[in-house]
């Protein structure tokens, strides 16, 4: 499989592991081209003109010597491909450019974003993580009964739309119980409502595909034989088929952050968070091209260094698929 | 009647508005609800927390673009030369008297003496000219304040305080168009900043000053301590009550009066018709009804191209369509039913109800009239071969989900005629992009404007031909020279009476055309806690003013 000669073991590793890098590294690069190139051809097939963007958004009044200005000055009098080999050169330099409608740079925009969108989706992931597990460990090999309650419980989560329960929570949360503030204003406790919205659906989904292979585990040898060496339920549950329950949910998570990244423009509208959702969806209707191509390109740059991230995760996880390499 | 010197002089100005109200067939602030009833002593201190649902502004300076998200927040911090009260009638505000020469060519405007910007810049003449042609630098990319200003040539400097608006053209819009927050009066020094540090804190004579601007978040607003300049009909004088206001950013509807219920914040604009419907059964929030002045919220029918080129078809529409019902149960009552081109808080607005009385039936006549007597399968009218189609694009940023709604009631009770109605639902970009391809047969658009010359932005030909983004206000394309010749006169005379006359005339010419349906008022709403006393919104464009405000017990 390898190409490094058997009486060179150490060399053999270290190219597979090298090998495996390039791999990772020219994949990324490939996704974040591909998402670059996507986006910058999507956006011109929706109506709106750039340069009126420029000059005050949608409906604006700006003069023809205005227009021809912008036109000039942001090279869109330029043929598309023109355009677009520009727009690959900047990226290439680290340049995100610079926004239509705030005029500030797009890097520093989405920078002072990133972190509180960030916060948010990783508590969110800890959360549903948290809940999925609970909820896969309390529901397997109890009978029947919990069984059908805790798959009944995942689906209904997995199914409920952030809009929906986003509203649910502040009605019975803020308004009816005042516990806590509907509006995030920075505040610790204004974070709760918006990270449960975020968690609950996602824990839905991660509890299904743990108590699949959770149930999977409980009928392997290694567990009727830790159960005879006297191990109780709760003890083999937790020592020994946790880790198989999480191996798939492990792969899921960088998924999840990307989904979560998705459900971020939903849940900081409604609670009027800044972040990189409510920008995108700012942006879009301001036909702000370079930061909706920022925030995609941010959102993918996420994507794959979770992959990456839960690739090892599932190696440190899993000895098996460690060994694999060096086989 | 010669033209007179228009001064400030209170009996004079109080003749011209008398002869304006004779005229005017609505009553004013008939279907405005009284501000809230300040009760108490005035408290000092404290901080007014305020939740916006308009889009946040991508710049604070309201010269730059110019739409009302910068208008609500710019009222807090930038003055105008003059101001509108309660009825109509200019006030004097940084401008403490004017004068017009007799052709209307020239205006002098006397600043008050005792006014300085919150970066220590006196207000003098000199600032004034800055800013007029701060408005009218195409590199400003003003649109609103810029239009404003079409008939201004050039300001001079006449002494220190006064200030000398040269005219290209007589203009009697001038002292309105002069109170909106979109032509108000800044900083040189700030202006010279350049416009993006301008844009982030513009710097004005107001009760407030901008402290911070954290996107997507709020702005920090704080007192100014050595205020001087409150319009002549404010409460009170000196700086502001409240220390500081924080101007949150809450997007969603339903989050905002959760916040307001919880006590988060103390004020929230843009509430829904069902919200405004609940808080009035709720002793401890208070609705303050504004609605927005120049146009009624209308449907304009496309007489430019077929079908509606010709007026049978026009009328059929106009007869076929029931909007009460809808407006009554969707906006709960909360909207009155307009039958005027222009909002109720103009004076001059004209009414015909008659002309907007539901007749099925002799909507059915017309169409036969016009050629359009088939049906096909579907009920809908056709005439060689082609349906009977209305495209009527929407804009969800504008129109709310009652308006939705209310919209395909019209599309429903059209079809009893034989109306094929498609609704389009449209963001921003797309509504303006379809309109500007003349792809509607009829379509609804706010126009925002104070006083009565916004009849001439929206039904002279002129404006048929499109600004160079194909942005163009005439929608109804209503082509007619004897509108078109009142609307010019209505602007060039200096008589109130002659002016409300013409302004008369053209709405009975377009209202008797079938061009619009009128639907209500541009509805502006806010609801407060009863804590917040003293809060009104500004007879210019209806932004809140919380100058005047303090925060009780």
């Amino acid at each position: 499989m390898t190409p490094g000669s058997p009486a060179d073991p150490p060399s053999r590793v270290d190219g597979a592991i090298l090998r495996r890098t390039g791999l990772l590294v020219a994949g990324a690069v490939f996704v974040l081209w591909a998402v670059a190139s996507l986006t910058f051809f999507a956006i011109r097939l929706i109506p709106g003109d750039p340069a009126q963007a420029i000059l005050g958004g949608p409906g604006s009044q700006a003069s023809q010597e205005a227009l021809d200005q912008v036109r000039r000055d942001y090279g869109l009098d330029q043929p598309l491909l023109v355009q677009y080999l520009a727009m690959l050169g900047r990226l290439i330099t680290g340049d995100l450019g610079t926004s239509y409608a705030l005029k500030v740079p797009v890097a520093e925009l989405l920078g002072a974003q990133l972190g509180a969108t960030l916060l948010l989706a990783t508590l969110a992931l800890a959360l549903a993580w948290l809940l999925a597990l609970g909820l896969a460990i309390w529901s397997t090999g109890r009978g029947r009964v919990a069984s059908a309650l805790g798959e009944g419980i995942e689906i209904t989560a997995a199914a409920l739309p952030h809009f929906w329960l986003a509203a649910v929570l502040i009605a019975v949360f803020s308004t009816a119980l005042g516990w806590l503030p509907p509006v995030a204003t920075g505040t610790p406790s204004g974070l709760v409502l918006p990270v449960v919205t975020l968690a609950v659906p996602l824990a839905g989904f991660l509890a299904q595909v743990m108590r699949e292979s959770l149930l999977d585990t409980m009928q392997q040898p290694f567990v009727v034989s830790a159960r005879a060496r006297g191990e109780s339920a709760l003890g083999v549950r937790l020592r020994h088929t946790i880790r198989h329950a999480a191996l798939p949910a492990i792969s899921l998570s960088g998924w999840a952050l990307g989904w979560l990244l998705s459900g971020a423009v939903v849940v900081e509208t409604i609670f009027a968070m800044p972040g990189l959702g409510r920008t995108l969806l700012q942006a879009v209707t301001l036909r702000d091209i370079p930061v909706v191509t920022g925030v995609v390109l941010l959102v993918a740059l996420v994507y794959v260094l979770m992959t990456v991230l839960t690739d090892v995760v599932s190696r440190v996880a899993d000895p098996r698929l460690r060994q694999e390499g060096a086989r | 009647m010669p033209a007179a010197p228009v001064t400030s002089s209170p009996n004079l100005r109080r003749l011209g508005i008398a002869a304006v109200a004779v005229v005017s067939t609505i009553a004013l602030a008939a279907c405005q609800a009284p501000a809230p009833e300040a009760s108490g002593e005035p408290v000092s201190g404290g901080t007014l927390v305020y939740a916006s649902g308009d889009a946040e502004p991508t710049c604070l300076d309201p010269h730059v673009g110019g739409n009302y998200p910068q208008a609500l927040l710019a009222g807090q911090f930038l003055e105008s030369l003059v101001s509108r009260d309660e009825t109509g009638e200019i006030i004097p505000w940084l401008a403490e008297s004017w004068t017009a020469s007799d052709d209307g060519l020239s205006w002098e405007f006397t600043l008050r003496d005792d006014v300085a910007f919150t970066d220590g810049t006196p207000l003098d003449a000199e600032a004034v000219k800055v800013n007029v042609e701060h408005l009218k630098d195409p590199a400003t990319q003003s649109s609103t304040g810029y239009l404003a200003l079409g008939k201004v040539d050039h300001v001079e400097v006449v002494d220190d305080l006064v200030a000398r608006f040269v005219m290209s053209a007589p203009d009697s819009a001038l002292l309105e168009s002069l109170t909106q927050p979109w032509n108000a009066i800044q900083s040189p020094a700030g202006i010279a900043r350049g416009m993006d540090e301008n844009c982030q804190a513009p710097i004005g004579t107001g009760p407030f000053i901008v402290d911070e601007w954290v996107k997507q978040d709020h702005v920090s607003l704080v007192r100014n301590d050595d205020y001087t300049s409150p319009p002549a009909d404010a409460a009170h004088e000196g700086p502001a009550y409240l220390e500081a206001i924080d101007w949150r950013f809450v997007p969603d509807s339903a989050s905002r009066y959760a916040a307001l219920q919880a006590g988060q914040v103390d004020v929230i604009d843009n509430p829904q018709p069902d919200t405004i419907s609940a808080a009035k059964s709720n002793d401890a929030l208070v609705w303050l009804d504004a609605p927005r002045p120049g146009a009624a919220n209308r449907i304009e029918l496309n007489s430019g191209q077929a079908p509606f080129d010709d007026e049978r078809v026009r009328e059929a529409f106009i007869r076929a369509v029931e909007v009460d019902e809808g407006i009554d149960t969707l906006f709960f009552g909360t909207a009155e039913r307009s039958y005027s081109p222009l909002s109720s808080v103009e004076s001059v607005a004209y009414s015909d109800e008659k002309l907007f009385a539901p007749d099925l039936d002799r909507a059915n006549e017309l169409l036969d009239e016009a050629g359009w007597s088939e049906r096909d399968a579907d009920g809908y009218r056709v005439r060689d071969g082609a349906r009977l189609t209305l495209r009527f694009p929407v804009s969800t940023n504008q129109s709310i989900p009652a308006e939705q709604s209310l919209f395909e009631q019209v599309q429903a009770t059209a079809k009893a005629a034989g109306f094929e109605v498609v609704i389009e639902l449209l963001d921003l970009s797309g509504w303006y992009g379809a309109l500007a391809a003349h792809e509607y047969e009829i379509v609804s658009a706010p126009y925002t404007k104070v006083g009565p010359d916004v009849l001439r932005i929206l039904y002279h030909s002129d404006s048929i031909t499109p600004a160079p983004s194909g942005y163009f206000a005439n929608l109804s394309q209503l082509n007619d020279p004897g509108v078109d010749a009142l609307l010019a006169e209505a602007a060039s005379t200096s008589d109130p009476e002659a002016r409300a006359a013409s302004y008369n005339e053209a709405q009975r010419l377009i209202l008797g055309g079938y061009y619009l349906l009128p639907l209500y008022d541009q509805q502006n709403s806010f609801l407060m806690s009863t804590s917040v006393q003293g809060a009104r919104a500004l007879p210019t464009v209806s932004t809140p003013t919380f100058y005047d405000s303090w925060l009780a017990g």
